[in-house]
C-alpha cells in the first residue's frame, strides 16, 4: 500500500447492474476431450460452487474451469456485455431476491460470467435464478502518477489495498507467481476488456518445475512481454499483471484463467514475488 | 406581470417504468466507442442507478459518457415506453412501487434520447443502494397539454406545472423573461436535431473547448435551466432564426463528437416572444424541494 497513491477515484461513476445466478449447463453429450483425447465429464463453469473459494488451490480439483463462489450472468446479450464491461473485481454485490435477500458479497473476478464470493452461511441460501446487483465502480480508473499504466476492472479500494512500492519512478507490484508468455492460451482471440485468458497447463512437468501448479485462486500473477491494452498479445518488454480467477482445465490450450488488472511497460511497471499476494488477503475475505 | 396557465385542465395520469440495466454491444464488435479525436474509450454510459452523481453536480469531469444522475427507468414494450417518455414531465413526483426502497419518493429531472429513451429520476443518495435493478417506479404524470395564458405560441414540453410555477418567469412588455444559467448559441447544438421534441434529449457540442470557455458552458451543472438561441423545438428540434428553446441539463458530458451534456426541452416558440435573464441560481435544485 502506498499512502499517497493518487487516483482519479472521485470522477468515477458508481452504477448498479443486475445479474442472475446461473444454472450449471452442458452441451450435449457433456463430454469434453482432455489433453490425451479421452472424453471426460466434469463439473465446472456456472452455478453456485459451495466448496471452492478464493484462496483455494487452482489445480487438482476434479473439475474443469471451476468458478469459485457464485457465477452470475444475464440472458439478455447486451446486459451480458454490460456486466463484463462495468463490473470490477472488489465491487460490492447485494442479493436482491430469494432466501439470501439483502446479503452482501464481493466480486472476485470475471470469467464467462461474473464471480462473486459470499460467506458460507449466505452461500447455502442462494438459489439458481436469484437476482444479484453489483454496485459497479472502477471503470476509467487511473493512477495519476502512472498514466502510462492501464488499469482494468478493479475497484479503487482493491487498488488501494494492494502492495506496491515505487522504485526509480517505476511501480512495483507484489505478485505470487510469474508466468512465461509462451504458456498463455485461450482468450487471445478476445478483446482484453472481456473475460480472461487461460494459461496452458498441458505441459504438466513444466507446471511442476515452475511451481505454477501451486497457484491459488485469487493469486496476483505477472506475465512478462505481454501487452494487454487492446487485446492479449506478445510484445517485448510489456508487462501485464492479472488475477487467477478460475481453476485448471483438462483441455488442450486451457488451464487456470488469468484476468488482466494492469498493463504497462518495463519502464513503468515491475513486480516482486510475494507468495501472499492473493485477493483473499488483500480484500480480507471472510469464508 | 404574473403568468398563468391552464393547469386546472390538465390530466394527471399514472405511468410506470422499471429501473433499467446498463447495456453494451456484443462480440465480435469491440466494446469501444470513439471520442471526438477518433480514440477508443470504454466508460459507463446511460441507464441504471448511478449512486454518486446527482442533480446539482457538475456536468463535466466524470469518467463517463452522458451519465444520467440518479435512477433511469424504461418500460419493456416500445409503445409503453413512448407513453412513459412522452407523459412524464420534469418536476413530476415518482414513487418506488416494489423492492427494499418501496414507497420512497423521487422527482423526474430529465429524459434521454435516441438509442436509450429513458426517463431520469432523482432519488436521495442514501436510498439508492436499496433500489434494485427491475424495481417498478410510478410517475404521476402531469403537464402534457400545458399552455401559458397570453403566450399561445409557446409550446410546453415535458414541463410540469410544479416546475413552471417556480421558474420565476415574468411577463415584461409582452415577452416572457426566463431566468437561465447559460445562453447557448445554436451552432453548439449537436445530437438530437431532427428528432422529436416531445421526449428525448438534445446535446450540446463540447469538442471545441475554446467555445466552451467563451460561453462558460464548461461550468454547466446538472439541473441548470438553459436558453438556446435561434432554435425551434415546437414539433421537432431544428434551427430557425429568432426562435428559442428553454431546457434543463439532464445528463453529463461525454467524449463522443456531438454528445456533450444533454438537454430536455421544456419550452419553445417560433416567435420572438421570450428573453433570457442570466441567473446562476436557475437550477431545478433551487426550484423544487430535493433531498440530496
Amino acid at each position: 500500500m502506498i499512502p499517497n497513491l493518487k487516483t482519479n477515484e472521485k470522477s468515477l461513476i458508481k452504477m448498479s447492474i443486475g445479474g442472475y445466478v446461473t444454472q450449471p449447463s452442458f452441451k450435449n453429450p457433456g463430454y469434453i476431450p482432455n489433453n490425451d483425447g479421452n472424453s471426460v465429464i466434469l463439473p465446472g463453469m456456472y452455478g453456485v460452487v459451495n466448496n471452492v473459494k478464493v484462496g483455494d488451490k487452482a489445480f487438482g480439483w476434479s473439475g474443469d474451469h471451476i468458478e469459485p463462489g457464485v457465477s452470475i450472468d444475464s440472458e439478455n446479450i447486451n446486459e451480458h456485455f454490460a456486466l463484463h464491461y462495468l463490473v470490477c473485481t472488489g465491487n460490492k454485490a447485494i442479493v436482491r431476491s430469494g432466501e439470501a435477500k439483502g446479503k452482501t458479497g464481493v466480486v472476485t473476478g470475471e470469467h464467462a460470467r461474473n464471480l462473486i464470493h459470499f460467506e458460507q452461511n449466505t452461500l447455502e441460501k442462494i438459489c439458481v435464478g436469484d437476482q444479484i446487483d453489483i454496485i459497479t465502480h472502477g471503470r476509467g480508473l487511473k493512477l495519476l502518477d502512472f498514466l502510462e499504466i492501464e488499469i482494468k476492472k478493479i475497484d479503487p479500494n482493491l487498488l488501494k489495498s494492494m502492495n506496491f512500492k515505487v522504485e526509480n519512478k517505476k511501480l512495483i507490484v507484489d505478485v505470487a507467481i510469474e508466468l512465461p508468455i509462451k504458456i498463455m492460451g485461450s482468450g487471445a482471440e478476445l478483446n482484453s476488456e472481456y473475460v480472461d485468458q487461460d494459461l496452458m497447463s498441458g505441459d504438466r512437468s513444466l507446471m511442476k518445475q515452475l511451481k505454477i501448479d501451486q497457484m491459488k485462486l485469487g493469486d496476483l500473477i505477472v506475465i512478462n512481454h505481454a501487452d494487454h491494452r487492446w487485446g492479449r498479445s506478445y510484445k517485448k518488454d510489456h508487462v501485464s499483471i492479472a488475477l487467477c480467477i478460475h481453476g485448471d482445465s483438462v483441455m488442450t490450450g486451457h488451464g487456470p484463467g488469468i484476468m488482466t488488472i494492469m498493463t504497462g511497460t518495463k519502464k513503468n511497471l515491475g513486480w516482486k514475488i510475494n507468495k501472499n499476494a492473493n485477493l483473499k488477503n488483500i480484500l480480507k475475505i471472510k469464508l | 406581470m404574473k403568468i398563468e396557465t391552464n393547469e386546472k385542465l390538465l390530466v394527471n395520469v399514472s405511468v410506470v417504468g422499471s429501473v433499467c440495466q446498463p447495456n453494451f454491444q456484443g462480440l465480435p464488435a469491440e466494446p469501444y466507442r470513439l471520442d471526438s479525436n477518433g480514440s477508443p474509450f470504454l466508460l459507463p454510459s446511460w441507464g441504471s442507478i448511478v449512486h454518486n452523481v446527482s442533480i446539482g453536480d457538475s456536468a463535466f469531469g466524470w469518467e463517463a459518457d452522458c451519465i444520467h444522475p440518479g435512477v433511469s427507468i424504461k418500460y419493456p414494450s416500445e409503445a409503453g415506453n413512448r407513453g412513459l417518455n412522452i407523459l412524464s414531465c420534469v418536476g413530476n413526483e415518482a414513487t418506488i412501487m416494489s423492492g427494499e426502497a418501496k414507497n420512497a419518493k423521487g422527482i423526474v429531472t430529465g429524459k434521454s434520447g435516441r438509442f436509450s429513451e429513458q426517463v431520469i429520476v432523482h432519488f436521495p443518495k442514501k436510498i439508492r443502494e436499496k433500489i434494485s435493478i427491475n424495481d417498478k417506479i410510478l410517475i404521476k404524470s402531469f403537464g402534457v397539454g400545458l399552455k401559458i395564458n397570453n403566450f399561445k405560441d409557446v409550446f410546453c414540453k415535458s414541463l410540469s406545472p410544479q416546475l413552471f410555477v417556480k421558474m420565476n418567469i415574468k411577463n415584461k412588455d409582452k415577452k416572457m423573461v426566463i431566468p437561465v444559467t447559460h445562453i447557448i448559441p445554436e451552432h453548439l447544438i449537436g445530437a438530437g436535431s431532427g428528432l422529436t421534441s416531445e421526449s428525448g434529449s438534445l446535446h450540446i457540442q463540447t469538442t471545441d473547448s475554446s467555445e466552451m470557455k467563451k460561453y462558460k458552458l464548461d461550468k454547466l451543472k446538472l439541473g441548470d435551466i438553459i436558453y438556446i438561441e435561434n432554435y425551434d423545438s415546437s414539433y421537432q428540434h431544428g434551427f430557425l432564426r429568432n426562435a428559442w428553446a428553454v431546457g434543463i441539463i439532464g445528463q453529463t458530458n461525454g467524449p463522443r463528437a456531438g454528445y456533450g451534456p444533454g438537454i430536455t426541452i421544456l419550452m419553445s416558440s417560433k416567435k420572438n416572444n421570450a428573453k433570457a435573464k442570466l441567473e446562476s441560481s436557475a437550477n431545478i435544485i433551487n426550484y423544487i424541494k430535493f433531498i440530496k
